[in-house]
């Protein structure tokens, strides 16, 4: 930092240069920007004006829709019930993705590779396919309760597909890949022999992994958790599709506002809470995740 | 401070995969004395020390610290010390948090922790960075916090895996000294591991040269670097120049002559057990081989290339049927007829024999 404000002013030559090729890098990005005005920021503009000028304004004020979301108890419901799917989504995914990345940084070796492929493989499929591939698994004919049966451990298929635990089951096996990224990029800077000083200086393996590793991954656990929290909060395949319709969070009630309610409005306002969640684990990724300091 | 304990490796052994990395080994290093592994890479030095650490464990053999087996033991319960080659001071924690760490480990109470931390400290003259993080840290700095770290638990050894490859020349030279210091005056038993022979003679009281998993030399740096049993440790020690001929007899006390491949006569020193017309070989250092008038002199050269290197010149030179040059390091220029053919000439005492037969 010092050391270029000491090489300050640059000689004259050089900053016209510099200063005609900034120009034309930013003249670059028009079209992107462009793009993102029409497709992003219009349409989100769009959508803020409709959540405050739908039917209901006329009568209860401009946040009528806000205030219902907000106060009417099945929808609160419905926000602390999506709160509680992408939380405990997101720590099911944490306790699930970390030994997946430890045990890939540090013991994969050549095997590294092919644990890359299978995590990002699943991703290249639609997500219909795979959450009805557990319906496939888990049916009342299914491969499971057809086991279970003719192991004599029951006597009746379980009607799992209807439980609220599927919807879980395909939230992880989705976003899980997601932690598992975010944990091993920033683990794979966390060198082996920080681990190995600890332990030469009496801190068993516990002790390692607590003082030593899991300090210097939070980045990784930071924007994995983050990046499941934001994902399951958006997604609602999964709920429509499995749990048997038991599970209904934000993103659900907006597929069905708009398609089946028809209630636009009120949809759009819905859409503007989640987009105000999504904004604020953003803010707070962008508070706390440092990046400094794992690699020397 | 504890007593000064030693450390003992009995045919100790290792293979990754095909690859046999350590022959099984036997070492002795006494109680206080530094003892240096030097090596090129791949000779085994580092899984030598990572076997002792615990990291690495022996497919055959036992090691000792003192009188106590350690071979099953974890590396955290082998009370030893570690510096390494990155320092790995760990970045999430301050100067005084890192040295701390050890004693936080075994239990040492608060106000202990920061009474030793200071001590530490001030024994690597770096009381007022307590509080600093590591990346405010110089190079050097960096070096004597992981110093310090490795030595606030008084461990019984020391294990210092190439400490100061990362500092830059002068950086590396005042450290070397100060680390000796340091080790001297604690009289704790170390183990340097180096691929820097220069490092390894002015640090360490003994070196073991390594090569392909088996040490192939130890002994003090003079005997290593004056007496070299073999080829490689002549090589590995500094530029050797290496001379081949038959022993053509007895030159009389303890002296034996030499007729040289590439012509010219020399004489030998040392070994009563050389029969006439035995094949030997032999090294002589470069600041021991002398320029002189063709007259008397053993061989024949021509000089190629002359460098100044600041405290001396070096010579490049050629002997008439022989590929590899042969250099010399004097202090002050010789004088060098116009067709660039000089002798050359060194004391019977300088000539090493070495123990390996000539390659072909």
């Amino acid at each position: 930092m010092s050391s270029r404000a000491l090489s300050e002013p640059a000689p004259p030559i050089r900053t016209r240069r510099s200063g005609r090729f900034r120009l034309a890098r930013i003249s670059w990005t028009w079209p992107a920007l462009l793009f993102l005005a029409v497709f992003f920021v219009v349409p989100l503009g769009a959508n803020v004006l409709r959540s405050v000028t739908g039917p209901e304004t006329a009568a209860h004020g401009i946040f009528a829709y806000y205030t219902k979301l907000l106060t009417d108890a099945y929808y609160a419901g419905i926000l602390i019930e999506t709160f509680r799917v992408a939380t405990v989504t997101t720590l099911v995914c944490l306790l699930v993705g970390y030994p997946v990345s430890y045990f890939m940084v540090r013991y994969a070796g050549r095997w590294n590779g092919l644990i890359v492929f299978c995590l990002i493989a699943p991703l290249l499929t639609s997500i219909i396919m795979r959450t009805f591939g557990w319906n496939v698994l888990f049916a009342r004919r299914g491969l499971f309760n057809t086991w279970l049966v003719q192991s004599g451990l029951i006597d009746r298929p379980l009607d799992i597909l209807n439980q609220p635990v599927m919807v879980y089951i395909g939230l992880v096996h989705v976003l899980a890949p997601f932690m598992v990224l975010s944990i091993t990029s920033v683990l794979q800077g966390v060198d082996v022999r920080l681990e190995e000083s600890a332990r030469i200086l009496g801190a068993g393996k516990i002790a390692t992994f607590l003082r030593i590793t899991l300090p210097l991954s939070l980045d990784g656990i930071a924007t994995g958790c983050i990046l499941v929290f934001v994902l399951t909060n958006g997604s609602f395949l999964t709920m429509l599709l499995l749990g048997g319709g038991k599970v209904t969070t934000l993103s659900l009630l907006i597929y069905q506002q708009f398609n089946l309610t028809q209630d636009v409005a009120f949809a759009a306002a819905m859409g503007n809470v989640l987009l105000l969640f999504a904004l604020v684990c953003l803010a707070l990724q962008a508070r706390f995740v440092r990046r400094e300091g794992v690699k020397q | 401070m504890s007593a000064s304990v030693p450390l003992r490796l009995e045919s100790v052994s290792k293979s990754f995969g095909d690859v046999q990395a350590l022959k099984p080994l036997s070492l002795h290093v006494r109680a206080g004395e530094m003892l240096a592994l030097l090596g090129p890479s791949g000779c085994g030095k580092t899984t030598t020390l990572r076997i002792i650490a615990g990291f690495e464990m022996p497919e055959t053999g036992s090691v000792f610290i003192g009188e106590r087996d350690v071979t099953e033991l974890p590396p955290n319960k082998r009370a030893l010390g570690m510096v390494f080659q990155n320092y790995s001071l760990f970045p999430h924690m301050t100067v005084a948090e890192n040295i701390a760490f050890g004693l936080k480990m075994r239990g040492v109470g608060a106000a202990d922790r920061l009474a030793r931390v200071r001590q530490m400290l001030g024994l690597v003259r770096l009381a007022q960075f307590e509080d600093r993080s590591v990346h405010q840290l110089s190079g050097g700095q960096q070096q004597r916090v992981a110093l310090a770290r490795s030595l606030v638990t008084d461990p019984a050894i020391l294990l210092l895996d190439e400490p100061l490859g990362a500092l830059d020349k002068n950086l590396r030279e005042r450290m070397q000294f100060e680390l000796r210091e340091i080790q001297r005056r604690l009289g704790i038993t170390s183990i340097l591991v180096t691929h820097d022979q220069e490092e390894a003679l002015t640090m360490s009281d003994r070196v073991a040269v390594m090569s392909e998993g088996e040490i192939v030399q130890i002994g003090t740096p003079t005997e290593v670097y004056e007496r070299p049993r073999t080829r490689f440790v002549s090589e590995f020690l500094g530029t050797a120049n290496i001379f081949e001929g038959i022993v053509k007899g007895e030159a009389g006390a303890g002296e034996w002559t030499v007729a040289l491949d590439r012509g010219g006569e020399a004489r030998l020193a040392g070994d009563s057990g050389l029969a006439t017309g035995r094949r030997v070989s032999f090294a002589v250092r470069p600041e021991r081989l002398r320029i002189g008038p063709p007259s008397g002199s053993a061989l024949m050269a021509k000089v190629q290339d002359v460098v100044f290197r600041g405290s001396y010149y070096a010579y490049e030179l050629v002997v008439a049927g022989q590929d590899e040059p042969v250099f010399i390091y004097t202090q002050s220029r010789a004088t060098v007829p116009a067709d660039g053919m000089v002798g050359l000439s060194w004391s019977a005492q300088s000539a090493i024999l070495l123990g390996e037969r000539p390659s072909p």
